[in-house]
C-alpha cells in the first residue's frame, strides 16, 4: 500500500537531511510533505492525513510535544504514526511524549539504520 | 560537580559525534585558538537553563560554515549555497551538539532545558556574557584545514 510521509522540523537543512536519510534507509514513500513547526504541521494534517510523521520537538510557534497532543484529537489522524526525531534524549521526556500518543522516538544524530529500524514496523 | 576538564572533553566528544555521523567531517582538538580578528564570522548559539544554565557557542568563518553546510546537504564542493541556508545549517549544528552535550551530562544534571538555536554574523563577535559563569573554549580543526571554536559558558543554578 502506498505510504505518505510528513517531515516536521524548524530547520530546512534538517528536513533535507531527514529526507536523505529516509531514502538511504531504503524506505519508499509515495509522497512527502514538510512543515516548519507544529502549528503548520497540524494545519496540513487537518487538510489531509498522512501515514507517517517524523517530528522534531524543539521548534518555535508550536513544539513537537504539543503537536502530538493536538494531532491525537484530530479524527482523521487516529491511524497516523508519529515518530519524534529530536536532540532531546531524556527518558522522562521520551516517556511523556509516548504517553501523549507518539509511536516512536529517534534521537539526533541518527543513522539510516536507525530510521530503517524505527519506521519499517509501520510500513506494511 | 563536574570538573572543567570534563566539560572540555564532553564538548569535544559531542562535537565529534555530530560531525562524524551527520556532517561526515573529522574533528580534532587543536592546540591553537584560530585567529579570527577582523574576519567575517558566524556564531551559532543555544542557551540552556535548569540545574545547570548557560550557553553553547560555535564560531567559524563563512568559508568554513559553507563547507559544513554543503556537507550537511550533500552538495558538491562548488555548489551554490545561500547565506540563509548556511546560517540554518550552523544553527542546527549548534542544536545537535548541545543535544549531545545535554545527554552526556544527564546523569549529573537531569533538568537541562535547551532553547531554539540562533545564529549571528559579523566581525569581532564576542558572544554572550553570563555573570558568574565559567567559560571553556574548545578550538578544533575540521577535516584538517578548517577551524572552529566551541565555547561553553555554564554556572550552577542559584539557590
Ligand atoms: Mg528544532
Amino acid at each position: 500500500m502506498a505510504k505518505t510521509l510528513m517531515i516536521v522540523d524548524d530547520s530546512a537543512t534538517m528536513r533535507k537531511i531527514i529526507m536523505r536519510t529516509v531514502r538511504m534507509s531504503g524506505l519508499e514513500f509515495d509522497s512527502t510533505e514538510e512543515a516548519g513547526n507544529g502549528a503548520e504541521a497540524l494545519e496540513k494534517l487537518k487538510a489531509g492525513p498522512v501515514d507517517i510523521v517524523l517530528c522534531d520537538i524543539n521548534m518555535p510557534e508550536m513544539s513537537g510535544t504539543e503537536m502530538v497532543k493536538q494531532a491525537r484529537q484530530l479524527p482523521n489522524c487516529k491511524e497516523t504514526k508519529i515518530i519524534m526525531v529530536s536532540t532531546e534524549s531524556s527518558q522522562d521526556l521520551i516517556n511523556s511524549v509516548m504517553a501523549d500518543g507518539a509511536n516512536g522516538y529517534i534521537t539526533k544524530p541518527f543513522t539510516p539504520e536507525k530510521f530503517q529500524e524505527k519506521l519499517s514496523p509501520f510500513m506494511s | 560537580m563536574i570538573e572543567q576538564k570534563t566539560y572540555h572533553e564532553t564538548v569535544l566528544e559531542a562535537a565529534k559525534e555530530v560531525f562524524e555521523t551527520m556532517i561526515f567531517m573529522e574533528i580534532e582538538p587543536s592546540q591553537e585558538t584560530p585567529f579570527f580578528q577582523d574576519a567575517d564570522l558566524l556564531m551559532g548559539s543555544i542557551t540552556f537553563k535548569g540545574d545547570l544554565e548557560g550557553c553553547m557557542v560555535i564560531s567559524m568563518t563563512w568559508p568554513c560554515a559553507r563547507i559544513i553546510a554543503r556537507n550537511m546537504l550533500a552538495l558538491e564542493p562548488e555548489a551554490d549555497i545561500t547565506d540563509e541556508e548556511t546560517c540554518d545549517a550552523i544553527g542546527e549544528v549548534s542544536n545537535m551538539v548541545m543535544g549531545s552535550i545535554k545527554s552526556r551530562l544527564q546523569d549529573t544534571y537531569s533538568s537541562i532545558e535547551v532553547s531554539i538555536p540562533s545564529v549571528i554574523t559579523g566581525k569581532n563577535l564576542t558572544g554572550p556574557n553570563i555573570e558568574g559563569a565559567e567559560r571553556i573554549c574548545v578550538p578544533v580543526s575540521i577535516d584538517e584545514d578548517q577551524s572552529a571554536v566551541f565555547s561553553l559558558l555554564y554556572r550552577m543554578r542559584k539557590g
